[in-house]
């Protein structure tokens, strides 16, 4: 339960940062820790560096630009689950933080650490898909902007390169829209057996458009676009209906704690319950 | 009732300072002056023969000062003594995954985990066995040598005439139950420092000193001389605080004698500290047990017999198996009055980490099956849960129809408080939909009669030794693991003394100084600790009082001790205004002694100013005592009973105590139909520890102990893939914490026994096995489901309420008859035990009447 030997690095310009990561073939972000150290304790990573972002300005800020909401990386989720900004203009990310683990955890794990992680029982994965964010890198050879539908590929692995940040993630306003973040937690370790995020847009007594995503339940989180598609134009009646492909065309994950079945279950009964409380708090 | 200064006060504990500060020092915080590490390697198999093991790279490994292995200490152990079966490090084979197979000491922990890696085991793997009904099967590959189709032990115990009642029955009952595993997940891993002293005379090592996280210093002395064949003389057991023990520090872990070889190799002082993992590993926890019951009623609710077979997955090692499964039997009976009792238990051995003692030892599981089975009767019979109950109460004093003996019985104030309190008869099965009520009653020993080890030694001596300025330094070997053990032993010793709580200093649990106790466990330290403190206590007290009445110029019946004071009867007052009749004989001195000796001057001073009078304050009287007597010393000690040691039949010894405490509690829970999630949302919890010496500390055992019943009960379950943990840590292995706790109205009931040290009986353990099956029967009363496996998971909640809706019978039993279990008969085992059952209570009027009929109802 001790971890290999590593170097710790914590630069202070995000071009320390960039160019330890070039430098060293090998170096992990620190960025929270929740997943790389326990991965470093049972050695099932050795990194030869760990390079600490705690010490760089500028990434820990949560701010308007526009039409859309700026998340700093190093913004911790508690945070994003007590910021004002969030609650007005995009209440979706702010209820996913909130439900991340326990306090301790919110207190220290930061939103471009989970979404690097992309573990595949995380909360944010679920709430940027639903929110179509933008998710910001940097390396040494530029900025780049991936899509966060387009983000996570596969268990613990996304689009970043071994030599890019996170700096920020770029969430559009939701005024207007009706959201709900619905969570299954795990009783010992606080992830989602089952996460849905749901972000729809009403036209009088119909649904003009919707997105929902789930997490905990395939091997990444993922949009439920057969759910989607069962709402989009119809009446609100439909919900529970529409719930019912929730995990339709996804690899449903089974552990111990709950079969594939279970799960699928849960995926469904979650889903309804996520459409029914936007529906009824954007009712008010 | 008496008046009480201290006992019955809501008091911190004593260690309460330390613990809160962090200035405590728990093993793992210890360090000494050359001190290694040592870190063990753990089988990867679970069941193989070690055809080889070269340490030769590891030893050579910069850093690393040796490396043991099976052949540096074979000699075998066990907590029991029929059941020596483990040796400090594997000899030949390997039994689970996580067994213990070498141990490497360096100079720091990340050196020693690298040498790990370094050491090459050859193994040849052998078949395992995982399920406790295949194992029974086996007939090759047997986990230990001896042990015939991998059965530790079985017992086959028939009381009274069951076949009869059940003929006779008007209805019967039957259900298969089962129990899956849980551990204690003590906050504290367990650390072990051993060092050895060089002996002056040859300067090889001499004596050993071991600190260790442990609930029983005295075996853990006595194990280490059996394995390092030295004498008990030559090794001192010390235990520093324990962060919570539960059961899993009652017997000698891996670690503790793994430690002590190390330390004797590498001649210099070796810690060994469990990762969290190896806590898991290192287990002895409550086995996954299967109970199939039945039980036959009477019209009018009266329980007439009851069957159980019970098989338990008990691991790899024997442990405490044989007292497990003989609790399971015997504490069917002593909760009601049941006339005729069969039981049929079988402790089996798979390739999995020894199952051993966990709060509630051997009870709860059984309990789970059979409240949840009494729930199915009264509903099945149109009778109140809470009333059926009462109709099957014991009449106390009596001895039940499986020997043991019961005096004070708390359980029908118990339940009537619950029923009470909890709004029972206004609210159960009228709460809104998907929410309810269930009731759930347990018991649980105030220690064994009967200790491990049969001898007439007494189970608890206390020394006591007081100072001349009045200090009081109570020594006693009972280990304070956070239970409060060192908090009661002051109270009692300050209590009997009339001194103040501040006076008395608890030296506990280190065999160089503190007499024998065999320790934390079986709830037996407020009884027996307690008993032998308040002994010791009196004896010192008496000492004093001789003294005083010397002095005092009176009988010594004419004292009281109270207030920091000695005081003559109707003058004590407590008061202290010092207003007292002048003494009438002036020139009656008590001693001569008194000149000459070394006082302090102001004590000196007044008492030759001061002829014979009606009060001294506690130090005088000490003075004047150790002026009389020299040390002013003492010592008690307590041995149960002959009356309450049980009856004669195999097995008997396990299950009698001299009293028992009882518990009942009702659970309000809320079940989600969409999902099968379980919400707790209070606990009514009555228990009756017979008196409550410190009730905030009684109060938070019986909250503890439901949080336990809370998480066996909804969420806690060791999951095994081919003999592989699935959650070995707590990221995976969830017990409840404040975070999730629901309401719980703790509730005393006091039924102050006749034998317990100022009546107080047990109070950590009794009440768990009531949590589980109040929840159970809530759940039913919510939505209408029984619940024959725990814990009660979402998954396994609504599978249940998917074959409820879709009106399909599910069969627990599966084809299993729990009254023919002749399958398993022919492994042979102990004898069945036949007989009318044991005499009746002394005090039961009933023994009178019926003289020959012995049998167990009115």
């Amino acid at each position: 339960m001790i971890p290999a030997n590593f170097d710790y690095e914590s630069p202070r310009t995000l071009s320390e940062a960039l160019d330890l990561l070039a430098s060293r073939q090998d170096a992990k972000i620190l960025a929270g820790g929740h997943s790389l150290l326990p991965a470093m304790k049972l050695r099932l990573a050795a990194p030869s560096v760990v390079v600490d972002l705690g010490r760089i300005a500028g990434l820990n800020h949560i701010r308007e630009s526009g039409d859309r909401i700026v998340i700093g990386a190093m913004t911790p989720h508690a945070d994003v689950a007590s910021s004002k900004i969030l609650h007005v203009a995009c209440p979706l990310l702010a209820q996913a933080a909130s439900q991340i683990g326990d306090v301790q955890v919110r207190n220290r794990g930061t939103i471009g650490g989970s979404l690097a992680a992309a573990h595949p029982a995380a909360d944010y994965p679920a709430a940027v898909l639903a929110l179509d964010a933008e998710i910001m890198a940097v390396s040494r050879s530029g900025e780049r902007s991936l899509p966060a539908t387009k983000f996570f590929t596969g268990m613990f692995t996304t689009e970043l390169r071994p030599d890019e940040i996170i700096t920020e993630v770029r969430v559009p306003r939701t005024e207007g829209a009706s959201v709900a973040y619905k969570k299954f937690h795990h009783p010992a370790s606080g992830y989602a057996v089952v996460g849905v995020a749901v972000r729809i847009k009403k036209a009088g007594t119909r649904i003009d458009s919707a997105a929902i995503s789930i997490t905990g339940v395939g091997h990444i989180a993922y949009r439920a676009t057969a759910v989607e598609n069962a709402l989009r134009g119809k009446p609100l009646g439909v919900i529970a209906e529409a719930a019912a492909h929730a995990a339709e065309g996804v690899e449903v994950l089974s552990d111990y704690y709950a079969s594939a079945e279970y799960r699928r279950h849960l995926a469904t009964v979650f889903t309804r319950r996520a459409l029914e409380q936007a529906l009824e708090a954007s009712g008010k | 009732m008496a008046e009480f200064t201290i006992i019955g006060k809501p008091i911190a504990m004593v260690d309460a300072a330390g613990k809160t500060t962090g200035a405590g020092k728990y093993t793992d915080d210890l360090s000494l002056p050359g001190m290694l590490i040592g870190k063990i390697l753990h089988s990867p198999c679970p069941h193989a023969r070690i055809k080889r093991i070269d340490t030769r790279r590891a030893k050579a490994l910069d850093g690393v000062v040796a490396v043991v292995t099976g052949a540096d200490a074979p000699k075998t152990y066990g907590i029991l003594p029929v059941g020596h079966d483990e040796t400090a490090l594997a000899v030949d084979k390997v039994r689970y995954v996580g067994d213990n197979v070498a141990c490497v000491t360096a100079v720091d922990e990340a050196t020693a985990e690298n040498a790990l890696e370094l050491i090459d085991v050859e193994y040849e793997v052998l078949p395992a066995y995982f399920d406790p009904e295949e194992s029974m099967k086996a007939e090759t590959d047997l986990i230990h040598e001896g042990k015939p189709h991998n059965i530790e032990k079985d017992y086959h115990h028939v009381f009274g005439d069951p076949e009869k009642a059940f003929r006779e029955a008007d209805y019967v009952a039957e259900g298969r139950f089962i129990a899956n595993e849980v551990t204690h997940a003590a906050m504290e891993p367990h650390s072990t420092l051993a060092s050895f002293e060089l002996d002056p005379h040859t300067g090889n090592l001499g004596r050993l000193t071991v600190w260790s996280s442990t609930q029983v210093p005295y075996y853990l002395q006595h194990k280490l001389s059996l394995v390092l064949e030295m004498p008990m003389s030559q090794i001192r057991v010390i235990k520093p605080l324990v962060g919570g023990g539960f059961g899993g520090k009652s017997e000698v872990i891996p670690l503790e004698i793994i430690a002590a070889v190390a330390a004797r190799a590498a001649r210099a002082p070796v810690k060994v500290t469990y990762t969290r993992e190896e806590v898991f590993w290192a287990h002895r926890g409550r086995p996954r047990t299967i109970v199939d019951l039945k039980t036959a009623v009477k019209n009018d609710g009266r329980i007439t017999a009851v069957k159980a077979r019970v098989v338990q997955d008990g691991g790899a090692y024997c442990s405490y198996g044989v007292v497990t499964i003989l609790y399971s039997g015997a504490l069917l009976g002593a909760l009601y009055d049941i006339p005729n009792i069969q039981y049929d238990g079988y402790r089996v051995l798979t390739n999995k980490p020894a199952c051993g003692a966990m709060r509630g030892h051997g009870t709860v599981n059984v309990r789970f099956a059979f409240e949840s089975q009494l729930d199915e009767i009264s509903a099945k019979l149109g009778i109140d849960p809470a009333e059926i109950r009462r109709r099957n109460l014991l009449k106390p004093p009596c001895i039940t129809i499986n020997g043991l003996r019961v005096q004070s019985y708390g359980l029908p104030e118990s339940i009537e408080q619950v029923v009470e309190r909890s709004g029972w008869k206004q609210r159960k099965g009228k709460l809104s939909k998907g929410r309810g009520l269930g009731l759930g009653c347990s018991h649980y020993v105030s220690g064994a009669a009967n200790s491990i080890i049969r001898s007439d030694m007494p189970h608890s001596t206390v020394n006591i030794k007081i100072d001349r300025d009045g200090g009081v330094v109570v020594y006693t070997g009972a280990s304070e693991i956070g239970q409060g053990s060192d908090t009661m032993t002051a109270q009692i010793a300050a209590e009997v003394l009339g001194c103040s709580l501040a006076r008395v200093k608890v030296v506990a649990a280190d065999t160089d100084l503190t007499p024998i106790d065999i320790g934390s466990y079986s709830s037996r330290v407020t009884f027996m600790a307690g008993n032998a403190t308040l002994r010791a206590a009196e004896q010192v007290r008496e000492q004093i009082a001789s003294a005083a009445a010397r002095k005092m110029n009176c009988a010594i019946e004419d004292l009281v001790f109270g207030d920091d004071k000695v005081a003559r009867q109707g003058l004590a007052g407590g008061s202290g205004t010092g207003e007292a009749p002048v003494p009438t004989q002036p020139g009656a001195t008590a001693s001569g002694r008194v000149e000459g000796q070394i006082l302090r001057g102001s004590l000196q001073q007044k008492r030759t100013e001061e002829g014979p009078k009606d009060r001294m304050s506690f130090e005088e009287a000490v003075v004047a005592a150790i002026d009389f007597h020299g040390a002013l010393t003492g010592t008690g000690s307590y041995a149960p009973p002959a009356e309450a040691r049980g009856g004669k039949h195999k097995g008997a010894g396990v299950g009698p105590s001299p009293a028992y405490s009882y518990s009942a509690q009702v659970a309000e829970v809320s079940v989600d139909e969409d999902t099968g999630e379980v919400t707790v949302h209070k606990v009514w919890a009555a228990h009756d520890c017979g008196r409550a010496l410190n009730p905030v500390a009684v109060e938070g055992q019986i909250i503890g102990s439901v949080w336990m019943g809370l998480g066996q009960a909804l969420q806690e379950e060791m999951v095994w893939k081919d003999g592989m943990l699935m959650n070995p840590g707590l990221l995976e292995y969830r017990s409840p914490s404040a975070v999730e706790s629901p309401k719980i109205e703790p509730i005393i009931i006091e039924s102050i026994d006749p034998e317990g040290p100022f009546g107080a009986k047990e109070c950590s353990e009794g009440s768990l096995a009531a949590t589980i099956p109040a929840i159970a029967n809530a759940i039913y009363d919510a939505v209408g489901i029984r619940l024959h496996e725990s814990p009660f998971t979402p998954e396994r909640v609504l599978a249940a309420l998917r074959a409820k809706k879709n009106a399909k019978a599910i069969n627990m039993t599966q084809g299993v008859d729990p009254l023919a279990p002749t399958r398993f008969r022919e492994h042979g085992g102990s004898l069945c035990f036949r007989g009318k059952g044991p005499e009746r209570h002394r005090l039961d009027p009933a023994r009178r009447e019926t003289a020959g009929e012995a049998g167990g109802d009115d």
